[in-house]
C-alpha cells in the first residue's frame, strides 16, 4: 500500500490544554478516510496538523513523501473548511478560481477547469452570482469545486456538511461521491455525522473525546461507485452500528 | 417611487432657506453677519467661473490629501494589522494628530512647505484624515473571515495576496465609513489651509479681511454645494464597489 498521509506519534498540545495524544496512522493513496468523534475532540486539529496550518507539538506528518508544512506550499492539500468562507465580494466563478490564482507558481499540472466543475454541481445558471445570491447548499458546493479545481491529490474537509439541513446533506453527500469517486484523490473527512462517515469512506476513524486518539478503525466494504440509495442497504446499517459503538464504547482503553 | 423619495429631502430644503430668508428680511441683518439666500444666488451668478475654478482648485487639495491619506492608511494598517507591537506603538501617535488643533500649525506648516505652494494644505488634509482611515483599515483587516484567511494559509498566500485579496476588500465597509466622516473634515481643512494659496478658501481669507458680506457667503454657500456633491460621487462609489455588501442592499429593498 502506498501512503497519501503517514502520522508517526503525532502530539499536539495548545499551552497546558492536549488535544491529540499521540496517533499513528496510515492514510492510503486514493482513498476516502473519515474522522469522526465527540465534538470539541481534536479532530478538526488533527486536519488542521495534516493540511500543514498548524505544526504538532511533537512527532511526524508527511503528505505525499513531504512533511505536511513543505506539501502546504506546493498546494499539495485542498481544504474545504466547514463554513465555506467563499469572498462576498467575488462572483461564483471568480471564488471558484481562487486557491488556482493564489500562489500560481505552485500551481499543479492536475488543475481542474472550475466552470465544467459548477456545471457538474448545477450552478452554471450562477456563474456571476455573488455569494449572498446562494442558499447555504449552492455555496458549499462552489466551496467543493474551489477545493476540486486545485487538482491537489489531497483534500482536506472538516464537516464541510454540518450546517447544511438533512435534505441538502443528502444530496450533498451523493455529489461528493460522484465527485470524488474515480479522480484518484485522497480525502481526509472531518465529520460528527456517523451516516456521512459510512455512506462516503472507505474508512472510518473512531476517536476519543479530548485529547484524541484513535479507538476505533473500521473498513466500509460498501461497492463503489455509491449511489444516492446506499443508505438503504442493510450492510450501511450494520456498518453504521459498528461504529456507533466504537464511538460510544471507545471512551476508556484503546478501540 | 423615486420622485415620492425626494418630496421630503427637497421639502426641507425650501422650508430651511425660506426660513432663512424671511428671517435675514424681518430682522434686516447685515450681509457680513448673514447674507440672504437670493443675495448669495444672485452674486453667485454674477462671477461663476471664478467660483467654479476656485471650487475645482479647493476639491483638488481636499481630493488629493484623501487619496495619499488613505494610501498612507492602507500601509500603516496592514503593518499594524500585522503586529500588535507596531499597533501599540503607532496607536498614541495617531490619537495626538486626531487630537491636536490643526489650524494651530497650519501657519507653521506653510512656512515649512513654501508659503503659495498648494503643498502645504494638501499635506495637512492628509495628516488630519489619516488617523480615521488608519483605525478604520485596521478594523477592517483584523476584521477579516478567519475562514478564509485559513483557505489561503492552506495554499501558502503571500503577506501581500492576503492584503489584496481578503484583508483590503474587507477593510472597505470600515473605509467607506471613515471616507463618509473625512470627505466634510478634508475640505473644511483645504479651505482653512488654503488661504493664501488659492480656492474657495482664500476668496473667503480676501473676503474677511475686505468686510465683504456677499462675497464671503457666495464662498461659503459654494463650499456647502462640494461637499454635497462629494458625499454623493461617494456614495455612487460606494454603491458601485461595494454591492455584495449587505448594507448596499437593503437600501435598494
Amino acid at each position: 500500500m502506498t501512503a497519501a498521509v503517514t502520522l508517526r506519534g503525532v502530539h499536539k498540545s495548545f499551552g497546558t490544554l492536549e488535544a491529540i495524544a499521540g496517533i499513528d496512522l496510515d492514510i492510503e493513496q486514493g482513498s476516502f478516510v473519515s474522522v469522526i468523534g465527540p465534538s470539541g475532540c481534536g479532530k478538526s486539529t488533527l486536519l488542521r496538523v495534516v493540511a500543514g496550518l498548524e505544526a504538532p507539538s511533537s512527532g511526524d506528518v508527511r503528505v505525499y513523501d513531504e512533511p505536511a508544512t513543505i506539501a502546504r506550499r506546493h498546494k499539495q492539500v485542498a481544504i474545504v473548511p466547514q463554513n465555506p468562507g467563499l469572498l462576498p465580494w467575488r462572483s461564483v466563478r471568480a471564488n471558484a478560481r481562487l486557491l488556482v490564482e493564489i500562489n500560481s507558481s505552485a500551481n499543479r499540472s492536475t488543475t481542474s477547469d472550475p466552470i465544467e466543475l459548477l456545471d457538474r454541481v448545477g450552478l452554471t445558471a450562477f456563474l456571476d452570482a455573488k455569494p449572498y445570491e446562494l442558499s447555504g447548499g449552492m455555496q458549499q458546493r462552489v466551496a467543493l469545486v474551489r477545493a476540486l479545481s486545485l487538482g491537489a491529490p489531497l483534500l482536506a474537509m472538516d464537516e464541510p456538511l454540518a450546517a447544511l439541513d438533512e435534505i441538502t446533506r443528502s444530496e450533498m453527500r451523493g455529489l461528493i461521491n460522484q465527485l470524488v469517486e474515480g479522480r484518484g484523490v485522497t480525502t481526509l473527512f472531518v465529520t460528527h455525522s456517523i451516516n456521512e462517515a459510512v455512506a462516503l469512506s472507505d474508512r472510518v476513524l473512531v476517536t476519543s473525546p479530548r485529547p484524541a486518539r484513535i479507538v476505533g478503525d473500521i473498513k466500509i466494504d460498501l461497492a463503489r461507485p455509491r449511489r444516492g440509495d446506499v443508505d438503504d442497504d442493510s450492510r450501511f446499517f450494520e456498518l453504521c452500528s459498528e461504529v456507533r459503538h466504537a464511538l460510544h464504547g471507545g471512551h476508556g482503553g484503546e478501540g | 417611487m423615486k420622485r415620492t423619495r425626494l418630496i421630503a429631502p427637497v421639502a426641507g430644503l425650501v422650508v430651511f432657506f425660506g426660513v432663512w430668508e424671511a428671517f435675514v428680511r424681518v430682522f434686516d441683518i447685515r450681509p457680513f453677519v448673514l447674507a440672504r439666500p437670493s443675495r448669495i444666488v444672485r452674486y453667485l451668478a454674477k462671477f461663476p467661473d471664478d467660483y467654479f475654478n476656485a471650487a475645482l482648485l479647493t476639491l483638488r487639495h481636499a481630493a488629493l490629501g484623501f487619496a495619499f491619506a488613505i494610501a498612507a492608511a492602507v500601509f500603516i494598517g496592514a503593518a499594524m494589522a500585522a503586529s500588535t507591537f507596531l499597533e501599540q506603538a503607532t496607536q498614541p501617535v495617531l490619537t495626538l494628530i486626531a487630537v491636536t488643533p490643526f489650524a494651530a500649525y497650519i501657519a507653521s506648516v506653510r512656512v515649512g512647505f513654501g508659503f503659495l505652494s498648494e503643498r502645504p494644505v494638501i499635506f495637512i488634509v492628509a495628516l488630519v484624515a489619516l488617523p480615521a482611515f488608519t483605525f478604520a483599515a485596521v478594523d477592517g483587516m483584523r476584521g477579516a473571515d478567519p475562514a478564509s484567511r485559513e483557505l489561503l494559509a492552506s495554499v501558502d498566500a503571500s503577506p501581500w495576496e492576503v492584503l489584496w485579496h481578503l484583508r483590503l476588500p474587507s477593510a472597505l465597509p470600515a473605509l467607506f465609513t471613515a471616507a463618509k466622516y473625512n470627505t466634510g473634515l478634508a475640505l473644511v481643512v483645504a479651505y482653512l489651509a488654503e488661504g493664501p494659496t488659492g480656492g474657495l478658501g482664500k476668496i473667503g481669507a480676501r473676503a474677511v479681511a475686505n468686510n465683504e458680506g456677499d462675497r464671503l457667503w457666495a464662498a461659503i454657500f459654494a463650499m456647502a454645494i462640494l461637499g454635497t456633491i462629494s458625499l454623493v460621487l461617494l456614495n455612487l462609489l460606494q454603491r458601485a464597489v461595494m454591492g455584495w455588501h449587505a448594507s448596499q442592499r437593503t437600501q435598494r429593498v
